[in-house]
């Protein structure tokens, strides 16, 4: 008899996440961890986390972390990674973020950090809303979905258009690789640990800024069961957000 | 005889397991988990379990610890 699966080595021991049911968080770092351990970074990577429910990623995933002000994780790890290459002791630097923070609050620093070509990797967490304080609009909700801020449904007139991050970033020159994903089924979330195995290799061979866009489910303030998130995602958020690879440096 | 490992702590009965399984191998249990559900089990008396991991894999708690082939 054959182990074919067992707890990536990244996780910390007796850690269990402290997520809502069904939440594709810990499908997220799960999928994080296992590519850092079969990349062997455990060692040399400092994560940096955000505000939101992206900010419990220190209490899971056994690297050093560095907690940032709201919004300000790129800016954190441009500095971080620009020290250490002072030093000449280059680090692995990745953030982990919501799509508030990335893409509303930190808009700025996300932007100019793939402006810049810094040589870091982002992970952003869009489920279309703000999680952690009730489900509030964020930039990323979808034109006509219900949140606690727009009762009636996101509406052009008054909210305007939702933001896509990877198509936005993926202009950037410095950008090196650009990619949306989701985790709704089995097949996407293997497509997923492909794209993020990628996008730490382009940082790790020093060629710019990587950013993956996971498309992830929040049943608890989207009131949907687990299975229903997902048939949500598939049927509706990947026509408005489409899932593909949108910029690969190697590819050109 | 290929099986899997449930740590019961961890699972918060979302039930994203119970749908992927392709054998159907996995089902409700009578226990009530952390989150006042059901938590699932693994059925052990018709084993027909492949090995294929599918269930490790998509859960979102790492409650399936171990998958044996």
């Amino acid at each position: 008899m054959q182990q074919v699966y067992s707890k990536p080595k990244s996780i910390k021991e007796n850690s269990s996440f402290t997520f809502c049911s069904g939440c594709d968080h810990g499908l997220a770092i799960k999928l994080v961890a296992e590519v850092i351990d079969e990349l062997n970074l455990q060692e040399e990577t400092i994560a940096v986390a955000s505000s939101g429910c992206s900010v419990f990623l220190y209490d899971f995933l056994d690297v050093d972390c560095v907690e940032s002000p709201h919004g300000r994780a790129c800016a954190v790890a441009t500095g971080i990674k620009r020290a250490h290459r002072a030093k000449g002791d280059d680090k692995f630097v990745f953030t982990y973020q919501g799509d508030g923070d990335f893409a509303s609050i930190g808009i700025a620093e996300s932007l100019h950090s793939a402006l810049r070509g810094e040589n870091i990797t982002a992970i952003c967490i869009n489920n279309t809303n703000y999680g952690m304080t009730g489900g509030q609009l964020a930039p990323t909700t979808v034109m006509g979905q219900i949140t606690t801020t727009s009762p009636t449904g996101r509406n052009k007139e008054y909210h305007g258009y939702p933001i896509k991050a990877a198509e936005h970033i993926a202009l950037c020159d410095g950008t090196s690789f650009s990619a949306r994903v989701a985790l709704y089924d089995v097949k996407n979330i293997i497509n997923t640990k492909k794209q993020i195995k990628k996008a730490f290799e382009y940082q790790k061979r020093g060629l710019g800024f990587s950013f993956i866009e996971i498309l992830s489910s929040c049943p608890t303030n989207w009131k949907l069961s687990p299975q229903d998130s997902h048939k949500k995602i598939e049927e509706k958020l990947s026509k408005v957000y489409p899932l593909k690879v949108f910029k690969d440096i190697e590819n050109e | 005889m290929a099986h899997i490992v449930i740590d019961e702590n961890k699972c918060k009965s979302c039930y994203l397991c119970v749908d992927v399984c392709p054998k159907k191998m996995i089902k409700k249990s009578e226990k009530i988990g952390k989150t006042g559900e059901f938590i699932v089990e693994f059925d052990k008396e018709k084993n027909e379990c492949i090995g294929c991991a599918q269930c490790a894999l998509v859960c979102p708690d790492i409650a399936i610890v171990e998958v044996y082939k």
